[in-house]
């Protein structure tokens, strides 16, 4: 399990921004990219014979692929393991059998010989793991959603301000290609005015891990359990609100929707179908919508302009005057008559029917070969930038320089995620509160 | 009427042109609120609602229309039928100006109708307005053609087939003449209705009609549709038709 495949090798950090560089001209790109600012190839080259002494906090699923991907760092060694479930710490152990291993995450932390910690433990973990670690002086790598509820956030946020350590949590679109060059396409103005956003996630799932034990239901399927997790909100939407706010390079100023568990009536406390709207000053929404009992829709993150419909998640966009596919009979023979020609016009048939929608030419974000996460994995999907971010966090582990924008990014989406849930709770608008807003936001 | 309306006009200043375009507009959706039995307050709404218990007081136009629409049934040997079902049961008192219906269950529906009769209004407002040369789409199905292409002797129209696109059909000349397609298409199938039999037309078959009154072509397409032989050959005798092709898809 540990040798390093060749796609492995891929994954690092400085193949990536060689990529970026390539398809989008490098510096412009890192101009609008203020967190890959750290990453050129000669910053790279600066940490080449020093390695990142990394503790994992939390073994389980996405704790391993987490440990996988950092072992395929060149510039990363891991040198702790630390569970309270011993089968994923033995099996953690297994991949990696020089790391220390600790039930305990106090203890690990008391280690000097320790930079950085990588936490991938439930939701409700989150804040105090990653409090704790900063203030034992670690670097931190958290997992996504920030944290269990506002309070917690903003103590996590208030923190960050205080420390000079570096703080990350698992914004991977941030790092994905598709989404750095797609953002850059929209910013540039190729879709024009941004009049609407539209994101979604469905699977056919019931979001359950198989139980070896009846009294581990709470601990292994945490997600289900409101003092665990916050649900879909935190576990799906928070990748894609920080997307729309990355779009607009704004922050929505309110919130309206519906929650409920219509189908996995099984016990669980969160809503297994959610639909929420997000109001920006400027009028512009966001309507989010997942559902987890119907996958015919998959995931798509889609910011919708005035000249064209961006695709983030499939990395396709499409434009408005390409819409219908060829020409109306009478364009064609206005065009004729323009062009001086005399021919016929493909003009008649049975009657006219109003479309229900038009055909639209694809166009790819990337040239090439790229990876397209189709949604329905919950531990990871190949290539969406993950990677990338723990490379990252793992250079900054060495350099101690702080990551731009990706706690603030991380902070707001996650904001989203709990006033989203606040709204279909109370099932009533909710703005966004004066307390919880940061000099980063921009509401209009 | 619920499809898209397209004209180019030829050789007139914008002005004259924006003029003749809000004219064209203005009937149509006067026209809309005379047909359209979807909307509540349309003249054959209120019709349908009504006539069934009492006698309707209708305007002239409206008594005018059912009456062409009588004479169409006469001499379509019954074949178009804005009931769909017995237009011998609608009762028109012409003196009076009112309409009732002898049966229940009856009501009017002038979607074979209305879009041949918008063209002879917008006809008029063409040419009134001057107009020599222009070229009227009408949901794709309604064209007419009104003198020529002004690199050309007439205006040409292609027709395809709605269910292998790309293959041509017919290439048809226009010069001040009307032609009118019906036919089945993949996405709407069995919409045309034999009053008879109530039997749908399916199969993949098509009309077209070629006549100088746009609304003979727009009434005997459909007619064709789900006529026999043998009535085909009758009820042409009735009109007079430049040109009739029947296509099976």
């Amino acid at each position: 399990m540990s040798k390093r495949t060749p796609k492995q090798v891929d994954t690092s950090l400085r193949q990536f921004i060689k990529d970026l560089g390539y398809i989008s001209g490098g510096a412009a790109l890192l101009a609008t990219t203020p967190w890959l600012q750290s990453f050129t190839p000669d910053k790279a080259r600066e940490i080449k014979n020093e390695k990142a002494r990394i503790g994992f906090i939390g073994t389980g699923s996405r704790g391993q692929y987490n440990l996988h991907a950092v072992m395929a760092i060149p510039h990363a060694e891991i040198v702790a393991l630390c569970d309270i479930y011993p089968p994923n710490l033995k099996e953690a152990s297994a991949i990696c059998p020089n790391a220390k291993t600790y039930t305990d995450y106090r203890e690990m932390l008391e280690s000097k010989n320790i930079d950085g910690v990588i936490i991938s433990t439930p939701l409700y973990l989150h804040a105090p793991m990653t409090l704790d670690a900063l203030a034992a002086g670690k670097h931190v790598y958290c997992e996504k959603a920030m944290a269990l509820n506002m309070e917690q956030c903003k103590a996590i946020y208030d923190a960050y301000q205080k420390t000079d350590r570096v703080l990350y949590f698992c914004v991977q679109r941030m790092f994905d290609k598709k989404y750095i060059k797609g953002m850059q396409m929209i910013h540039d103005g190729v879709i024009g005015d941004i009049v609407g956003e539209r994101c979604y996630w469905f699977r056919n799932h019931d979001w359950r891990r198989p139980l070896p034990s009846p009294e581990l239901e709470r601990q292994i399927n945490w997600r289900l359990y409101r003092d665990y997790s916050a649900g879909l909100m935190t576990e799906l939407a928070s990748h894609q609100l920080e997307v729309c706010c990355w779009a607009t390079q704004m922050v929505p100023e309110s919130v309206v929707g519906t929650g409920d568990i219509v189908y996995w009536k099984d016990g669980r406390e969160v809503y297994d179908s959610v639909n929420l709207i997000y109001h920006y000053s400027n009028g512009v929404k966001i309507n989010y919508e997942s559902l987890i009992s119907n996958k015919f829709n998959g995931m798509e993150d889609q910011i919708l302009g005035k000249k064209g419909t961006m695709n983030l998640a499939t990395g396709i966009y499409y434009l408005e005057e390409e819409a219908g596919g060829k020409k109306s009979g009478i364009e064609q023979l206005i065009g004729q008559i323009g062009n001086k020609l005399y021919a016929s016009v493909p003009a008649a048939g049975p009657s006219w029917r109003p479309e229900t929608k038009e055909n639209y030419t694809p166009h790819y974000i990337l040239e090439g070969e790229f990876h397209v996460n189709d949604g329905q994995s919950m531990v990871a999907a190949l290539k969406d930038g993950s990677d990338e971010i723990l490379s990252a966090f793992c250079q900054a582990c060495i350099t101690g320089e702080k990551g731009k924008n990706i706690v603030e990014e991380a902070y707001l989406a996650t904001m989203l995620c709990h006033l989203g849930n606040q709204a279909m709770e109370e099932q009533k608008q909710i703005t966004f509160p004066e307390e919880y807003k940061i000099p980063y936001m921009k509401f209009s | 009427m619920g499809t898209r309306f397209d004209i180019v006009v030829i050789d007139q200043e914008r002005l004259k042109s924006q003029e003749i375009w809000d004219d064209i507009v203005f009937e149509l959706l006067r026209l809309n609120n005379i047909f359209n039995r979807f909307g509540s307050t349309s003249e054959t709404s209120k019709i349908n609602r009504q006539a069934i218990h009492e006698p309707v007081h209708i305007s002239p136009e409206m008594c005018s229309i059912l009456r062409s629409c009588k004479s169409y049934h006469t001499r379509t040997l019954g074949l178009f039928d804005i009931t769909l079902d017995d237009f011998s049961k609608v009762f028109i008192d012409e003196k009076e100006n009112t309409v009732i219906f002898l049966k229940e269950d009856i009501s009017l529906d002038f979607g074979g109708y209305a879009k041949g009769y918008a063209l002879l209004k917008i006809k008029d407002i063409i040419y009134q307005a001057g107009v020599k040369d222009c070229f009227i789409d009408f949901g794709n199905s309604s064209i007419m053609g009104i003198g020529h292409h002004p690199y050309g002797d007439a205006w040409k129209v292609s027709f395809e087939n709605p269910y292998k696109q790309e293959i041509v059909l017919d290439e048809i000349s226009l010069k001040n003449m009307a032609l009118s397609v019906s036919g089945n298409t993949p996405s709407y199938t069995g919409h045309i209705i034999r009053p008879d039999s109530k039997g749908p037309v399916n199969g993949h078959k098509a009309i077209s009609i070629i006549a100088e009154n746009p609304l003979d072509a727009e009434i005997l397409s459909t007619v064709f549709m789900i006529a026999s032989d043998e009535e085909k050959k009758q009820i042409a005798e009735n009109f007079t038709i430049q040109h009739i092709a029947e296509y099976s898809l």
